[in-house]
């Protein structure tokens, strides 16, 4: 796996795009790490939504889901903090230390069963009690077995599974993320897809 | 029921809208042709759909407004930790350089044939560097996060548990 940016610096002639994204970026971790909190208010406004999205899975509240979070960035940033220090050969992007500890921090909460008994979604749901057509009730049924099988899937099928259908990120970013191949994800996303099915049929024989 | 061999690694991909446009295309192209593998992609499709979570709630949305002031003001504290660490480093080190200065002479002038213990004492005062909290952080590779690191979890588990602040 490589760094794109970092490997072939003379490949981006072009301004903007990738390399200037990334300048930026790296640009703003620094000013945030040098005491710029407008700084940090940016790349948290830019990233929010992606972390979210990573964590709100096993996430027990919407203040639970924020705590995981704000741990993120926290911990993103004290990462981006050493990887910085030792000069731009071992930077890695700051979004990538976000998916990364995300992805961990998921991982060791998930750890903690009774967390993972209501997620924000079916706490939502059941407090929105409004009287459900039995067509909408059934597929809600539907849906909270799923999330429980997709909790139940080995680990690596889960984290790249929920990297593409919660975070949505491309195959080439999620295999950067967990240190692994791009072909690998997608063969993990297959089984991770087969073992739904299955999970699916065993429930509606 | 199964998929055409060539395609049964692509219907997720394709269900999860992951594919080159390229891809994408040769894939309709076979579902147009082929009824097992339609009947796959639609299963693909339904638990897929089924699995993902619906967009984040108002309230969930709500939570996420505190954050980054919270996060900012638990990362200068952090900050504030290292910074004071530092300075008790330096605190030591200036009150060994005084117990140093004024037990030295006195005993260096002393030529016992066995050197009476406050001499290896002394010595391994001198030996003795005052630690960098700095170095000693780095040094205990707890953080030590690879660019590539994430094959070895546990590693990577430690290193995140040690940044929790």
């Amino acid at each position: 796996m490589g760094d794109d940016e970092r490997d072939r610096p003379g490949l981006r002639v072009v301004p903007g795009g990738l390399g200037a994204a990334r300048r930026e970026e790296d640009a703003l971790v620094l000013g945030f790490l040098l005491g710029d909190d407008a700084a940090f208010g940016e790349l948290f406004r830019r990233h929010q939504a992606l972390v979210l999205a990573i964590v709100r899975r096993y996430a027990r509240s919407p203040d639970d889901a924020a705590d995981l979070v704000q741990r993120t960035f926290l911990r993103a940033f004290e990462a981006a903090r050493r990887s910085l220090r030792g000069g731009p050969r071992s930077a890695v992007p700051f979004r990538r230390w976000l998916v990364r500890v995300a992805v961990n921090l998921a991982k060791n909460h998930r750890r903690d069963a009774l967390r993972v008994v209501r997620a924000p979604v079916e706490a939502a749901e059941a407090a929105a009690a409004e009287p459900a057509a039995p067509d909408a009730l059934l597929r809600r049924e539907r849906e909270a077995r799923m999330r429980e099988a997709v909790l139940r899937l080995p680990r690596r099928q889960r984290e790249v599974l929920t990297l593409r259908i919660d975070a949505e990120l491309p195959f080439a970013e999620i295999a950067e993320a967990l240190g692994t191949t791009e072909n690998a994800a997608k063969v993990s996303f297959h089984h991770a897809t087969r073992a739904l099915r299955a999970a699916l049929a065993e429930d509606e024989p | 029921v199964t998929a055409c061999k060539d395609f049964d690694l692509l219907l997720p991909l394709h269900a999860a809208g992951a594919l080159d446009p390229a891809e994408a295309g040769r894939v309709e192209a076979h579902l147009a042709a082929c009824a097992a593998c339609r009947a796959e992609a639609a299963r693909d499709a339904e638990a897929l759909s089924l699995a993902k979570l619906p967009p984040p709630t108002e309230a969930e949305r709500r939570a996420l407004e505190g954050v980054p002031r919270r996060a900012a003001a638990a990362l200068h504290r952090a900050d504030r930790r290292r910074f004071g660490w530092k300075r008790v480093g330096a605190a030591i080190a200036v009150a060994a350089a005084a117990l140093l200065a004024i037990l030295a002479p006195g005993l260096l002038h002393n030529d016992p044939p066995a050197p009476p213990p406050q001499v290896a004492l002394v010595q391994e005062a001198e030996r003795w560097e005052v630690p960098d909290p700095e170095t000693m952080w780095e040094e205990a590779g707890v953080l030590d996060l690879g660019a590539s690191s994430t094959s070895d979890d546990d590693a990577t588990d430690v290193a995140l548990a040690a940044l929790d602040l």
